[in-house]
């Protein structure tokens, strides 16, 4: 494999006139003897002359002297710095005072409406505080009847509240 | 969100809280302040005669529809035979004389945190305890509590206490 790549660029440089005399002398020697060597040569040569006639073409349509003169003008024109476009840069608005003095107009806001609600709570009415419902009615804790009998009893009233009635029997007592 | 905004919502949040605090801590002592305050709560005192007998029912008994239910149910006439006002004051006596030679002796205990009156009474003849010792009670303004069964004239003694009347809702 190796031995065919150095063959190859033996041959290559042969065609190209790039091997010293003598070397030169003995690829011939061997294209000579070998027809498949000999075939590679020719299909090179013909693609050479391809080239040459197609290269010989496009040089022909070519106006030589007008591109270098225009290569020359370009170059002997003043140079003229090229101006970067600015970056457009956010749009700023100055605010008087630093961050200090931001940062205690916040507090003072915040204290502002803390006393507003401060306010609002004080001024609520209790009810809404006070949420211990309103107890009607009255109620017998303890009775000492002494000598006589009692009852108690619950009456309702025009409210339907309770109503506490202590009935005493009255046997002791005289007019004065 | 930035650091003021932050700073100001904070600072409204804490002082909020302190003053529904204070609020409720003022609402709280106001409530329990009240039993150690009062200085004197009104009182008025009903002395009816009641009887079996038919006649007619005060006027002005007329919006007590306690008095229309039992036990008052039997009576069919009731007469106020007076209606003394007075000022109950915590830890004082006040006395109040019946037709029938008694006295009620009525006593604020304290206000309770409710707004209910806790009062003390007692019906007795002149240095005597022959009637009523004593009797506790626990009524909410403008309610009454009545102690009946007294004989005088043929009827009945109907005393109703009312505390704090200008609440009455009767």
């Amino acid at each position: 494999m190796e031995s065919l790549k150095k063959e190859d660029e033996r041959l290559q440089m042969f065609f190209d006139g790039e091997l010293a005399p003598e070397d030169e002398v003995a690829v011939r020697r061997e294209l000579e003897r070998s027809p498949e060597g000999a075939t590679q040569l020719r299909e090179w040569e013909q693609l050479r002359s391809a080239m040459k006639r197609v290269s010989a073409e496009w040089a022909g349509e070519i106006d030589s002297d007008a591109l270098f003169a225009r290569i020359e003008s370009d170059i002997g024109a003043p140079v003229v710095p090229i101006e970067h476009a600015k970056p457009k840069l956010p749009a700023l608005r100055v605010v008087p005072g630093g961050r200090e003095r931001r940062v205690w107009g916040g507090v003072a806001t915040g204290f502002a409406a803390a006393a507003a609600i401060f306010l609002a709570v004080m001024a609520w009415p209790d009810p809404q505080l006070d949420p211990t419902p309103v107890i009607r009615g009255s109620e017998v804790l303890e009775a000492d009847f002494g000598s006589n009998t009692g009852t108690i009893f619950e009456v309702e009233g025009g409210a339907g509240e309770s109503l506490a009635v202590v009935w005493i029997d009255d046997e002791e007592v005289g007019l004065p | 969100m930035s650091l003021i905004r932050r700073l100001l919502v904070f600072t409204v949040f804490l002082c909020a809280s302190a003053a529904i605090g204070v609020s409720a801590q003022s609402s709280s002592l106001t409530k329990s302040d009240r039993a150690s305050t009062v200085s004197s709560v009104p009182a008025e005192v009903l002395v009816i005669l009641a009887k079996e007998e038919a006649g007619t029912i005060d006027p002005q008994l007329a919006k007590m529809t306690a008095l229309r239910r039992p036990p008052f149910n039997s009576f069919r006439s009731m007469h106020i035979l007076s209606r003394p006002k007075l000022q109950l004051t915590p830890g004082k006596d006040a006395l109040v004389s019946l037709p029938n030679g008694r006295r009620m002796k009525l006593t604020l205990l304290r206000v309770m945190p409710d707004g209910r009156y806790k009062v003390k009474a007692a019906i007795n003849r002149p240095d005597k305890s022959d009637y009523l010792p004593l009797l506790q009670v626990i009524a909410s303004a403008g309610d009454p509590f009545f102690v009946a069964g007294q004989t005088y004239q043929g009827g009945t003694l109907v005393v109703g206490v009312i505390v704090d009347p200008k609440k009455t809702s009767e």
